[in-house]
């Protein structure tokens, strides 16, 4: 059984992540070129203007003493304010609405990706050298070959334009709902069921179908690959041997002992991929315009508006570290040998 | 060095000989889709060096792929047929064999120009990141210590960083532009090359020979040069392969978010933006269809070539199951 | 030649130690950049900058540690469980990135030390 103490421990780490983070963070900001009074102010800015913008965010003051009041307010939770894309507005009450939508998007795609990944990999280990087995190698290679950007784009001409299955983009038809979408969680799955609002539950799953399913690919190919070797591997080891020497049969074998060990490295992958699913997210939030944390970051990065840029790296460092913690406590649950 | 009497000439031969009995190649030739990919790969090369010799003699007009004389939706359809069936009835007499852009280019001339592209920021990425990588990997397994910790931990800690996010923070910092982006991903797959090639080095230096060369005051980079790097080349190639399609896609990932090619080159990541921009809702598929299936195959030919590589050179795959 | 990372050295005074070479060799680092950053602009920039790549490293080396520190016994376990044949180790790592942090401060400390006395 996992101690609490083990998960305090590990939740204490959270503050030299984050102060590691929160430092890389300022520095990217003080590394990058061009006065950012002149990005809040605008292109337009008169030479007073610029000087005011100056003063009020202390950029005329010791770099140590900019580093001093970021970390402090950091700490409290202040990221300061975004400069041009919800100028003026708080970045943590931006990135509050812009999370949810992502992380649902991510998650989504996380379990397609398992829920296709893993069985392919064990179906294509266990039939080694079969044409099954070549057509998923190469079906996985593809899937990691194929750019979201354009698997994404085909996949809405084929599904939403020639056959109008499923809209092209979006989180919800506007008219399925009266008033504003609900604003508990953020995540509209979610919100929809505590409201108990069924018809715009489905509506947000049929926005979420094929924006999931392009981000689930990706992860289904590497979940897969590496089902499969690891598979393959543990088949090696000598208990297996044993095993399947005692006459019992070979697939039998497989799956009584070889699936649990198996399982381990590719726990390992699911976690350490995870931060590509945000990568992906990216890319597919701009193909199918879903306008998350994804899409804030390009904007952010295209505008020049940092606070937003540091805030949401800040946050990406956060769930990396979280998901990294849930694969540590899965470890030692599949394989207690594992010490704590 | 009085144990080194091999002459140049001498020590080219026995290599030749050396790659035609090796298992290495063996293994990989019989390997079908390593082949499919390789394949793959000339046939991408071809074209993009084509097509560029083709601009070089004066045969084809650069000026045609960038001409944005056109106003804007004057598009042509592939053979002047937008349906599949049209199209590929049409295909004897054809005058846009992949159709036209918004602004009337024709795709097919500037796919198999995206396809030079590709390769020639591909190539200096994946060169520069080896060279890189190369570097900080000898000096690790060579010099060990406290070296070689602080230099492989943080490569760790980079290649723990998802390659697109963190490509977009060194964008965040430097700027946009394909040149930048090049460099992002250089940063990006560095580390990879690093691990390979230290894995590579610290085997090598454990052979007695070696050993005894190092024992007999051989200088550090004539050891570095005659026998750490010669013999960690397989690995190396591998590791080129695989990252040169993983190269490709990033560099048009970061085309398509805006922070790589810039407006009216013809580079796959930026046809594909336009592409879906322009008209793809509209049933105007030809504009992104034809680049993103070419950045498709290129980057399958180098998964499967790199794959195929790997799996010839790693034993322990071999004898996976009886 | 290769020579292996020193053992011994586990007690708080050698980790102290470790640290403050790092930082040391960092002061030095950063005055020499400062002063090469000056000649090519103002100083107030050169500060900002040499500060700001201070903090990267340091960023960056509290990153790993921490992170070494959360991941190393599970990737060390499943090493010697996997038999990859990898030498990760969760200390050596740890080391490597408190040298990283201890040179980020030492240029922190060289940026800031600069304006102040100058």
């Amino acid at each position: 059984m996992i101690s609490k103490r083990y998960i305090f421990k590990r939740l204490l780490l959270l503050v030299p992540v984050l102060f590691g983070v929160a430092t890389l963070v300022f520095s990217i900001l003080h590394l990058s070129p061009g006065n950012p009074a002149t990005v809040v102010a605008g292109q337009q800015a008169s030479a007073e203007e610029i000087r005011q913008v100056e003063q009020r965010l202390g950029l005329n003051d010791p770099v140590w003493v900019q580093y001093g009041r970021f970390m402090l307010d950091a700490v409290q939770l202040n990221l300061g304010e975004s400069w041009v894309i919800r100028k003026g507005e708080p970045v943590t009450s931006v990135l509050r609405w812009k999370f949810p939508i992502t992380l649902e998007l991510a998650v989504l795609g996380q379990i397609a990706g398992i829920m296709f990944g893993i069985p392919i990999g064990i179906v294509s280990a266990i039939k080694q050298d079969t044409i099954t087995d070549h057509l998923s190698r190469v079906g996985a290679l593809s899937g990691i070959s194929i750019p979201i950007f354009w698997s994404g784009p085909l996949v809405i001409l084929l599904f939403s334009v020639s056959l109008g299955w499923f809209p092209t983009s979006g989180r919800l038809t506007q008219r399925a709902y009266e008033g504003g979408a609900p604003q508990t969680t953020g995540a509209l799955l979610v919100d929809s069921l505590l409201e108990g609002n069924i018809i715009m539950f489905i509506d947000a799953a049929w926005h979420l179908f094929l924006p999931a399913m392009v981000i689930g690919i990706y992860s289904m190919a590497l979940i897969s690959r590496m089902m499969r070797s690891s598979m393959l591997e543990v088949v090696r080891q000598d208990y297996i041997r044993t095993a399947h020497a005692k006459g019992q049969g070979r697939k039998i074998t497989l799956l009584k002992h070889g699936l649990r060990n198996a399982l381990i490295p590719v726990v390992t992958v699911i976690g350490i991929q995870f931060g590509s699913l945000l990568g992906g997210a990216v890319l597919t939030e701009t193909v199918f315009n879903i306008r998350g944390i994804g899409m804030l970051l390009v904007d952010a990065i295209t505008d020049g508006d940092y606070p937003i840029i540091q805030g949401t790296v800040l946050l990406f460092a956060l769930v990396f570290t979280m998901v990294n913690l849930i694969v540590d406590l899965t470890y030692s649950y599949l394989d207690p040998r594992i010490e704590q | 060095m009085s144990t080194e009497t091999a002459t140049p000439e001498r020590e080219e031969r026995g290599f030749v000989d050396r790659l035609r009995a090796s298992p290495f190649l063996t293994e990989l030739l019989s390997n079908r889709l390593a082949i499919f990919g390789l394949s793959l790969i000339l046939l991408i090369t071809v074209m993009g060096v084509g097509t560029r010799l083709a601009v070089f003699v004066g045969v084809l007009d650069f000026g045609q792929l960038l001409d944005t004389q056109f106003a804007q939706q004057q598009y042509y359809p592939p053979c002047g047929d937008a349906t599949l069936t049209g199209w590929l009835s049409s295909l004897g007499s054809c005058q846009h064999f992949f159709g036209t852009d918004a602004q009337r280019r024709d795709v097919f001339l500037r796919t198999m120009y995206g396809a030079w592209l590709a390769l020639k920021y591909g190539t200096v990425t994946v060169a520069a990141s080896t060279v890189l990588g190369v570097g900080l990997g000898t000096v690790a397994a060579y010099y060990g210590g406290w070296i070689d910790n602080v230099i492989m931990r943080t490569m760790d800690v980079l290649l723990s960083f998802p390659s697109l996010l963190l490509a977009l923070a060194v964008v965040a910092v430097f700027g946009t532009g394909l040149w930048k982006a090049v460099f992002a991903l250089t940063l990006v797959y560095t580390p990879r090359f690093a691990r390979v090639v230290r894995g590579a080095a610290l085997k090598v230096l454990e052979d007695e020979y070696v050993e005894a060369t190092v024992a007999l005051g051989a200088r550090d980079w004539r050891v570095i040069v005659r026998h750490v790097l010669p013999n960690s080349l397989a690995p190396i190639t591998v590791q080129s392969t695989l990252n040169f399609g993983l190269a490709i896609i990033d560099l048009a990932a970061l085309s398509f978010l805006g922070f790589g090619a810039t407006a009216g080159t013809p580079s796959w990541g930026w046809m594909l933006t336009k592409g879906v921009e322009n008209g793809l809702i509209n049933g105007l598929w030809w504009m992104s269809f034809f680049p993103g299936l070419f950045l498709a195959l290129t980057v399958l030919g180098f998964n499967l070539l790199g794959d195929g590589m790997r799996d010839a050179l790693d034993p322990r795959m071999q004898d996976a199951v009886d | 030649m290769r020579s292996t990372e020193v053992a011994t050295g586990t007690g708080l005074a050698t980790a102290v130690r470790r640290l403050a070479t790092a930082g040391g060799a960092g002061v030095v680092v950063g005055l020499v950049a400062l002063a090469g950053l000056t000649l090519d602009g103002t100083l107030r920039a050169a500060t900002e900058t040499t500060f700001a790549v201070g903090a990267l490293l340091l960023g960056f080396g509290v990153l790993g540690w921490s992170g070494s520190v959360m991941a190393g016994r599970g990737i060390e376990n499943m090493q010697r469980y996997m038999d990859t044949g990898s030498d990760w180790t969760e200390t050596d790592s740890r080391r490597a990135m408190a040298r990283i942090s201890g040179f980020g401060v030492g240029v922190m400390l060289a940026g800031s030390l600069a304006t102040v006395l100058l």
